[in-house]
């Protein structure tokens, strides 16, 4: 859809993420490296504390590992909240609320538009397109890799987290009863769930740079954008959705 | 003269009375009018011991050594008064044919009535080209598994090795160790599994008698085993967990967290991941159980528990692309590469920025 | 039909009737006997066969070295531990690893507990009812009965005529009842059985007596090693730690827990002194004729030697049970075993369901090679119904050790024969009090119940051994010395590129060693030879034949189809199959 693109010539700014959406950005983006640095250290602990376990109400008392832990679910819930109410705007927000959900898979000009920007990182083309959206390439990778990871980190989550809720909770009855099984064993959840969390913060480092890189380089405006909503062009030049 | 539920209650301290009033309340849950409760009392007064037939494949027989250590009930007891161990060739009186001729009889006249116990697996490699590696009386066990499980009430599957596959199931798996619920035409008699290397006696007679005194089987959990036992992790319920809690680890053996009892979660303790009913019942009557003598868990209720790495590693161990690593050690790697490259592709993207500032002057 | 002539002396001769005891009952394991009785009902032939093999060895390969004593500690559930102990020890011998005074305490009164353990169980439950006869206890007169354990062991306190009438009553119901479980179709009235009803009802009483008892024996093993079956250990120590006298004692052994130990192991003593040894003596007394089984006991014999008095030193003076070797009879000539010498102990595979690659005759463990390979063609039968095995060609997953190419026997009674030949002195009174008291000479040691006798006698000296080293444990204490574990090497960084090593114990059923070669901090060969692959092994390349088949040969059987006999002689071994071939 090209409805500006027709238009503008020497285009004004464009509204495009509503702030819906840019709150869920920036909390999830928060969640995940909340949960990415309680995980690794739920995972691997600090040396031990001093003191004893369980001092009441002396300052002594310790309940690191608790309170790593209880911010671990804590910033799961947000998480997952997050994400439910994130697909509920795909539903109901603008049509840049869906990009993510679904790329156009079956459209030739979208591989085209993931090819142009390969080769726009491979510094074989002199500039990128112009996008009101994300750009192809974005939209394959968040799809890909963020998407499909925090459904799996949901997932795997809930799993482990259904067995600390017991075996009568609904948790463990959606969740853990079939996702245990299925990877074998408990143990093999909490290594595929940690593994999870390396590929997650992979897509994060791609993304920041690419993001603060786009910034710079690409005709168009980025992190303002996920700030303002406003989409910001440097050229008056067709915008290249449609391709 | 024959030994009955009535006599095994007796035996249990259940007075007569309280043995009635359990047929009438058993007359009820069945949807029956009290007057049926005679019949039911008549019933347990007078109906044998349920054959058992205890089967040994690949095995270490831990597991019944494991239950004879049984301190309540006694081993003794199960065997005399609540079951009839009629075949179990690791004590059984009769050898070779005499043996094998107690199972004909068994399924041939209690078909349908009587309990298949497994301890040990069987091996399908060698099957696969005409050879075998559990032979009973010839033949392949396999052969005789099959037979018995066939007309069974119900299978028990005793400890990690029937439930699971267990050591000789550990990669590569020489043999082809199979758990009984994977074996091909086992037929459909319901399997309780009653894992762990070995179970924990108490919990094996427990399962036993459960099944005798309610006259039904014990509901298990979506894997096959007895919620009672295995609903929850050797971590939910570890007198240690508090020391988990407060971020209080042993680091290294015998250290002073060691003598203090603290948590053996970075000595790779698979509490955390483990189904069992160590850390409530423990062993040998109570006594203690393995984390109470300072080692760690080594999960071994769980399927696979010998191929996730070494059992002293909080993380499990991944074996891929012929190198051995942990979760960490392989997400470390993946970052370092895409930093790597995003650092590289940033120089790039500056340098050639920079080029072409220069060409627009 | 061929008659032959075996190296070690037997004259094999398969013209007679095969008779095929398959399952062997009783046992650990699967195993299958073969023999042929000539027309006198001698046995002139003895075949026999493992039955089940797993491929530990293989699995092994490539693991965590400091893991393996939980692999192979599934080698058996009923020597349970004895294979962990013999794994830590060949990792740290590998590794240069030393462990503290404590935990070798720590870990001998484990292993002692073993052998009291196992022993008391093979005895009761595995082969007494060889000798005993459940039915005929039913005729018994329970004040007969009183008066006969009075007089056998005057300690015992259940011994009144009303003790043995309530198991009298109990055992007639059971039968009653028409469900013998596992005493049905056993050889009842078979003439083999020589006790008197009396003697019966005392050993069925003291059948199920034992069975209530054996389980406290092994509770030290739960609070040092946290559970029984299949305690815990650790390469380096042993895993629990001790804290005698600091805050959070309670988090490790303690006072409290030192004196359950102390008491199980005064019970212990007290079980095996009341009811085991004098059970052996009186029903020894009604069978001391019949001696059979005694094989290659009477000539070759072998022991490694365990229960190191001070921790890390292996050396034969400084372990508790001797070590040595007799070949040929010559007991005036104890000769030095050493295990890592090639030449010494190597296995062969000609008659078992192995291969080696072309050309290799045997191999040294450091060296060995475990890849299966089935094969029963030329056996009566097809390849998964046998009918008969044929004992020219491959027919056992045993593989066949030698020590400088002797077949050998192990256990008990070749540690009391090793023992008495090295002047082991609490050994040597016990085997002359035992004579003394039967009446019987020296070669009748040479014999099943020789073997029988050597395993109680064998429990009775461990249970003492266990009080020693308790006391060993509380002067360490006393002295200030708390130490479980060594600390050093834990690490697999500070490990050489290549390194190996052995270990060894002495197993219930005797003679056990595992060796280990470590690469690059993994497995790169672990091979063990255990107890029963020495007594149960098939023939070699020479044509001996193992103990097992030696101990059926010239057995008179009294009825050919009910394999009592067989079964005596095979039970006196203690047969472990899952071990033999792991
Ligand atoms: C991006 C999202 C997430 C990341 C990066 C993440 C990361 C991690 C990591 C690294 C661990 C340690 C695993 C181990 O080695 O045992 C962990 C544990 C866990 N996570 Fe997450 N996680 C995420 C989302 C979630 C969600 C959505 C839930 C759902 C409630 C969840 C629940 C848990 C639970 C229950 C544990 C186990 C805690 C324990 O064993 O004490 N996580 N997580
Ligand atoms: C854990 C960290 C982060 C995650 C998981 C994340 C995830 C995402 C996702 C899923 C989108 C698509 C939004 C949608 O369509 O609903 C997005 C867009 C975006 N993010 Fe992030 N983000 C993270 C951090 C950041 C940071 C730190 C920045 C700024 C430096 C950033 C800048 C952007 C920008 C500019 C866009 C819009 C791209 C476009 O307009 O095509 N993100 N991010
Ligand atoms: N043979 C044997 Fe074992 C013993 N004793 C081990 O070394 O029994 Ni299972
Ligand atoms: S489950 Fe474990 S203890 Fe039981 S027989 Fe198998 S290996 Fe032995
Ligand atoms: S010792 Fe193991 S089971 Fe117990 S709290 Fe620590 S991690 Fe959990
Ligand atoms: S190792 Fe096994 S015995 Fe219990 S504490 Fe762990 S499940
Ligand atoms: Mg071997």
């Amino acid at each position: 859809m090209t409805t500006m693109a027709d238009t503008a010539h020497s285009e004004p700014a464009i509204y495009v993420y509503e702030a819906p959406l840019r709150i869920w950005h920036w909390i999830n983006a928060l969640a995940i490296l909340t949960l990415a640095f309680t995980g690794y250290f739920i995972g691997s602990p600090f040396p031990t504390m001093p003191g004893e376990a369980s001092g009441g109400y002396s300052g002594e008392a310790n309940y690191l590992m608790g309170y790593i832990r209880f911010v671990h679910f804590a910033a799961a819930w947000i998480f997952i909240i997050g994400f439910l109410g994130r697909l509920y705007w795909a539903i109901v927000g603008n049509h840049h609320a869906r990009q993510l959900f679904m790329p156009p898979f079956f459209s030739a000009s979208f591989w085209e538009g993931v090819f142009h920007e390969a080769k726009w990182y491979l510094f074989m083309v002199k500039e990128p397109r112009k996008y009101t959206g994300h750009n192809p390439m974005a939209v394959l990778f968040m799809f890909g890799i963020l998407v499909w990871g925090t459904v799996f980190m949901i997932f795997t989550g809930l799993a482990l987290y259904g067995e600390g809720a017991g075996m009568d909770s609904w948790i463990y009855t959606y969740f853990s009863g079939w996702i245990i099984p299925l990877f074998g064993q408990s143990q093999d959840v909490h290594t595929f769930h940690h593994l999870g969390m390396w590929f997650i913060l992979m897509f994060v480092m791609m993304h920041i740079y690419v993001a603060i890189r786009e910034d710079i380089m690409s005709r168009q405006s980025l992190i303002s954008t996920m700030v303002s909503g406003w989409r910001m062009f440097k050229d008056d030049r067709d915008v290249d959705d449609g391709h | 003269m024959t030994e009955t539920f009535y006599d095994v209650m007796r035996r249990q301290g259940i007075t007569r009375r309280s043995f009635l009033k359990f047929c009438s309340l058993t007359a009820a849950a069945m949807g029956l009018s009290p007057a049926h409760a005679g019949e039911i009392a008549n019933a347990m007064e007078t109906k044998p011991r349920i054959p058992v037939l205890w089967l040994h494949g690949l095995e270490c027989t831990c597991c019944s050594e494991s239950f004879i250590r049984s301190a309540h009930p006694l081993a003794k007891d199960v065997i005399l008064s609540m079951i009839s161990l009629d075949y179990d060739d690791t004590i059984m009186a009769a050898a070779g044919h005499e043996a094998e001729a107690i199972i004909e009889e068994i399924v041939k006249e209690h078909k349908g009535k009587y309990i298949l116990a497994c301890e040990g697996n069987p091996g399908l490699e060698q099957e696969k080209t005409g050879g075998m590696s559990c032979i009973i009386a010839g033949k392949p066990y396999t052969e005789q598994l099959r037979h018995v499980a066939k007309d069974a009430m119900a299978i028990i599957s005793w400890g990690s090795c029937a439930s699971w596959g267990c050591v000789q199931a550990a990669s590569p798996n020489p043999t082809g160790a199979t758990p009984i619920h994977k074996v091909p035409d086992i037929g459909n008699a319901p399997i309780i599994k009653v894992p762990g290397c070995p179970p924990i006696a108490e919990v094996m007679t427990a399962v036993i008698t459960y099944i005798l005194t309610f006259e039904r089987l014990p509901s298990l959990d979506r894997q096959g085993r007895p919620k009672m036992f295995y609903s929850q992790r050797i971590h939910d319920k570890c007198y240690r967990r508090p020391h988990f809690d407060a971020g209080q680890f042993v680091e290294k053996w015998d250290d002073e967290a060691a003598r203090k009892g603290y948590c053996l979660y970075k000595m790779g303790c698979k509490g955390p991941t483990t189904y069992n009913a160590c850390s409530t019942i423990r062993w040998n009557g109570g006594l203690s159980f393995p984390i109470q003598a300072g080692h760690p868990c080594i999960g071994c209720s769980e399927d696979g528990f010998w191929d996730k790495g070494s059992f002293y590693d909080r993380l499990s161990g991944i074996h891929q692309f012929g190198i051995e690593s942990n979760a960490d050690e392989v997400g470390i790697a993946a970052a370092t590469v895409v930093g790597g490259a995003v650092a590289a592709h940033a120089a790039v993207s500056a340098l050639k920025r920079t080029q072409q500032k220069g060409d627009q002057e | 039909m061929s008659v032959i002539q075996t190296p070690n002396g037997y004259t094999l001769d398969n013209s007679g009737t095969r008779h095929v005891v398959d399952p062997v009952t009783r046992i650990e394991g699967h195993m299958r006997a073969e023999v042929n009785i000539d027309k006198n009902n001698i046995i002139t032939n003895a075949v026999s066969s493992g039955t089940i093999w797993r491929g530990l060895e293989v699995i092994l390969k490539g693991r965590d070295p400091r893991d393996a004593w939980a692999f192979v500690q599934r080698i058996c559930g009923v020597c349970t531990g004895t294979h962990a102990l013999t794994s830590v020890r060949a990792v740290e011998d590998a590794l240069g690893i030393n462990i503290p005074e404590n935990a070798n305490s720590i870990r001998n009164i484990m292993q002692l507990s073993l052998q009291i353990h196992d022993h008391l169980v093979h005895f009761y439950h595995l082969h007494a009812l060889d000798w005993v006869n459940p039915v005929n206890a039913l005729k018994a007169d329970p004040k007969a009965t009183s008066a006969l354990q009075q007089k056998v062991s005057p300690h015992h306190p259940n011994s009144s005529p009303g003790y043995f009438r309530d198991v009298q009553n109990r055992l007639k119901k059971f039968v009653a009842s028409g469900q013998l479980g596992p005493f049905k179709n056993g050889y009842w009235t078979n003439p083999a059985y020589l006790l008197p009803p009396e003697a019966d009802l005392m050993a069925v009483t003291h059948y199920l007596e034992a069975l209530d008892f054996q389980k406290e024996i092994m509770k030290t093993r739960t609070i040092f090693g946290g559970k029984d079956t299949h305690p815990n250990w650790t390469v380096g120590g042993v895993p629990c730690p001790i804290n005698i006298d600091g805050t959070g004692g309670v988090g490790a052994l303690n006072m409290v827990n030192l004196n359950q130990v102390h008491e199980i192991i005064k019970q212990t003593k007290t079980f095996v002194d009341n009811v085991y040894v004098p059970d052996i003596l009186a029903i020894g007394q009604f069978y001391k004729g019949w001696l059979y089984g005694g094989g290659i006991s009477g000539s070759n014999v072998l022991a490694y030697g365990d229960i190191p008095d001070k921790a890390n030193d292996f050396s034969p003076e400084n372990m508790m049970m001797p070590r040595g070797a007799i070949i040929n009879g010559k007991f005036d000539e104890v000769h030095e075993v050493d295990h890592r010498d090639p030449d010494q102990i190597q296995e062969f595979v000609p008659h078992s369901w192995y291969k080696y690659p072309e050309g290799v005759k045997g191999l040294h463990p450091w060296d060995g090679i475990t890849d299966p390979d089935y094969d029963v063609s030329t056996a009566k039968g097809t390849s998964q119904n046998i009918e008969e095995l044929d004992e020219s060609a491959s027919y056992s997953w045993i593989k066949a050790p030698r020590w400088k190419g002797h077949a050998m026997e192990v256990g008990p009674l070749a540690r009391y024969v090793v023992g008495y030949a090295s002047g082991h002195e609490y050994w040597t009174e016990q085997i002359k009090m035992t004579l003394k008291t039967l009446d019987v000479p020296l070669s009748a040691l040479f014999s099943t119940l020789g073997r029988t006798a050597a395993r109680a006698l064998e429990a009775a000296w461990a249970a003492d051994q266990q009080l020693y080293f308790f006391d060993k444990l509380m002067t360490t204490i006393k002295n200030g010395d708390e130490s479980t574990h060594g600390g050093e090497m834990w690490d697999p960084k500070d490990w050489p590129a290549e390194s190996k090593g052995v270990g060894w114990t002495e197993a219930p059923r005797g003679a056990l060693a595992h060796w280990i070669r470590i690469k690059d901090t993994k497995i790169d060969n672990y091979q063990c030879i255990v107890a029963t692959t020495w007594n149960g092994s098939p023939r070699d390349e020479a044509g001996n034949i193992g103990a097992f088949e030696a101990s059926m040969m010239g057995t008179k059987v009294e009825v050919p189809h009910e394999p009592v006999e067989i079964l005596r002689n095979i039970h006196s071994f203690d047969p472990c199959l899952a071990c033999s071939t792991h």
